[in-house]
């Protein structure tokens, strides 16, 4: 049977209406499709860093960088034999680095591990999810107790953590060194501003920005980033100023998730 | 002809959408290259004028992209079929022979 014109186009439609239907089980049908990819999303992530780097070096035309990063691809694929080993390995040095910090005194904690980022960039999917006792809301820290982001949909198995840097981010903050407080606010593309900081402060590039407790969505004292640029505005009140966040997805492979603060 | 078509683009789609929350998630030139979008556009202009493989391939390329983001799903389905029509809109009036 050839399907005419007018068939092909209702078809489409019909087809995108099912498509759309799929939102009434949204859970269900990410979570299956993030459980079946999974194995193959962690074993290309741990390729991430290195094959980024090597077309970076490509393409800046640095021969030694180039023989750099091949060398380190060959260390790789030996080091992948061990994967396993080393799978244990990273997590046990990441909860002693938390318990070295005293994070687990501090905060009940749970460990998870980045399957993959966002297409769109400011968000991570990790492998832990409600199943774990993991829930919408709950902060993402580093083992060097720097601010990831907050769970902002937690599967069965999975959950996606929006980073600070998301467009729909925002938290409270202070500039320790200088008694000074603001709100931070994603800007997207893994950048943050700093803003409500008026003009009568004293704030310079490199201050450290730390969380505050005000608003109850941190706890205080994560670490968020340093000030990038300030700049003065004659017709604003306020500084508008540029964070770089702490946080380096293609470094961090486990997060820990503080469970209640 | 037209199935077997649209399972290698299902295939396709499933795959980059894992190389680009992963490899090319970390890969930055220009700020990060969306392959599955530029993936759709190229395929829909060398797609032939009679043949609707393109507008499937924008189907099947939003769906994982919609799957594999914090977007519900649909969003980016209904914005790459808007894509891939309006390429096949303009080719159909500037490019192609009116016999086609």
């Amino acid at each position: 049977m050839k399907l005419t014109k007018r068939n092909k186009i209702l078809l489409i439609i019909v087809g995108v209406l099912i498509v759309l239907s799929l939102n009434f089980f949204q859970k269900e049908v990410k979570g299956f499709f993030y459980f079946i990819s999974s194995p193959i999303q962690k074993n290309l992530r741990q390729t991430n860093g290195n094959l980024s780097d090597f077309f970076v070096g490509i393409f800046r035309g640095e021969i030694f960088k180039q023989e750099n990063r091949e060398l380190k691809l060959q260390i790789q694929r030996l080091l992948g034999e061990k994967g396993f080993w080393q799978a244990l390995q990273r997590e046990n040095e990441t909860l002693r680095g938390a318990l070295e910090l005293g994070l687990q005194k501090e905060f009940r904690l749970a460990l998870a591990e980045i399957i993959s980022q966002d297409i769109g960039q400011d968000s991570v999917l990790i492998n832990q999810g409600s199943k774990d006792g993991l829930s919408e809301g709950m902060p993402v820290i580093t083992q060097e107790k720097v601010l990831l982001g907050r769970i902002t949909e937690a599967f069965d198995d999975f959950s996606r953590v929006a980073l600070t840097s998301h467009q729909e981010s925002s938290f409270d903050v202070a500039v320790p060194d200088r008694n000074v407080s603001g709100l931070v606010r994603g800007r997207g593309g893994q950048s943050l501003e700093l803003d409500l900081v008026f003009q009568d402060k004293e704030v310079k590039e490199g201050d450290l920005v730390i969380s505050t407790a005000l608003g109850g969505i941190y706890p205080k004292g994560l670490l968020v980033g340093l000030i990038k640029t300030v700049e003065r505005s004659d017709i604003q009140p306020f500084y508008q100023i540029v964070v770089s966040p702490f946080f380096d997805l293609s470094e961090t492979k486990t997060v820990l998730i503080i469970l209640d603060f | 002809m037209m199935l077997r078509k649209i399972l290698v683009y299902t295939l396709f789609f499933y795959l980059l959408a894992l190389l680009q929350t992963t490899i090319l998630a970390g890969f930055e030139m220009l700020g990060v290259i969306n392959l599955i979008f530029v993936s759709v556009v190229l395929i829909n202009l060398f797609d032939q004028a009679k043949d609707y493989s393109g507008i499937y391939a924008g189907l099947s390329a939003g769906f994982f992209l919609d799957i594999f983001s914090a977007a519900f799903i649909g969003q980016n389905i209904l914005i790459l079929l808007a894509l891939a029509l309006f390429i096949k809109i303009v080719l159909k009036k500037y490019v192609w022979p009116p016999a086609l």
